[in-house]
């Protein structure tokens, strides 16, 4: 499966939040580290309700987490659609 | 890795064991007595004895060295690896029992497609957890 077209900050601002581990944000958001780890390495998407708390939980906006980034024409041609839960 | 992850490791291995434990009894489906065999119902008997044994302990030691893992509620990915990877042990299992069924006119008797069936039902959970576990190492 390729890359999902969600990108996200979350490695960065666990960083600048006093090296917060995705072992103490996992548990601040309800999840396990694996699907933090997932969701960082854009493997899964996340629901709505958890990116909400995975917002919350670092203290920002959505927006500052999560990006839905456009793909260009190119890659359109050249890379399937990825599915999406 | 997570606790759910070593659990489906621990089910796959305990039954991919014991089903070829079991098919090395079972003769071949054409060549089995038209009256149920005792001595297969007690193979059979011992496998499911010993599967379900060998699961709780294993599950029980998993626990004593991951509790706050074991505990935890199953997260949203979790949940749909698990659809996921039923999803596809349904179709291996659709396939393998229509086809059991099919062996009938290839001279096998109905005890013969009964373990036919059962044997389409566990290769589909083996899959399921194979699957599973595939799922878990790509992240999703």
């Amino acid at each position: 499966m390729g890359k999902t077209r969600i990108e996200n900050r979350i490695r960065r601002l666990r960083f600048d939040r006093s090296e917060m581990t995705q072992q103490e944000l996992a548990e601040k958001v309800g999840v396990t580290r694996q699907t933090i780890n997932a969701i960082e390495l854009g493997k899964y998407s996340p629901s709505l309700e958890v990116a909400f708390r995975i917002a919350h939980a670092l203290g920002v906006s959505l927006e500052e987490v999560f990006s839905y980034r456009e793909e260009t024409d190119e890659e359109t041609r050249s890379e399937p659609r990825t599915k999406r839960p | 890795m997570s606790f759910r992850e070593k659990s489906a490791w621990v089910t796959l291995i305990t039954l991919i064991v014991l089903t070829i434990g079991f098919a090395l009894h079972l003769p071949r489906p054409w060549t089995l007595s038209p009256a149920p065999s005792p001595f297969l119902f007690h193979v059979l008997v011992a496998a499911i004895v010993a599967f379900v044994a060998i699961a709780v302990i294993a599950h029980i030691v998993l626990a004593i060295f991951s509790p706050h893992d074991a505990r935890a509620p199953k997260d949203e990915r979790e949940r749909l690896i698990e659809l996921k990877s039923i999803a596809v042990a349904a179709y291996v299992y659709a396939f393998l029992s229509l086809g059991s069924v099919f062996t009938i006119h290839v001279g096998a008797n109905q005890i013969g497609v009964g373990y036919l069936v059962l044997l389409s039902f566990v290769v589909a959970e083996i899959v399921h957890y194979a699957a599973r576990i595939y799922y878990y190492r790509r992240g999703f």
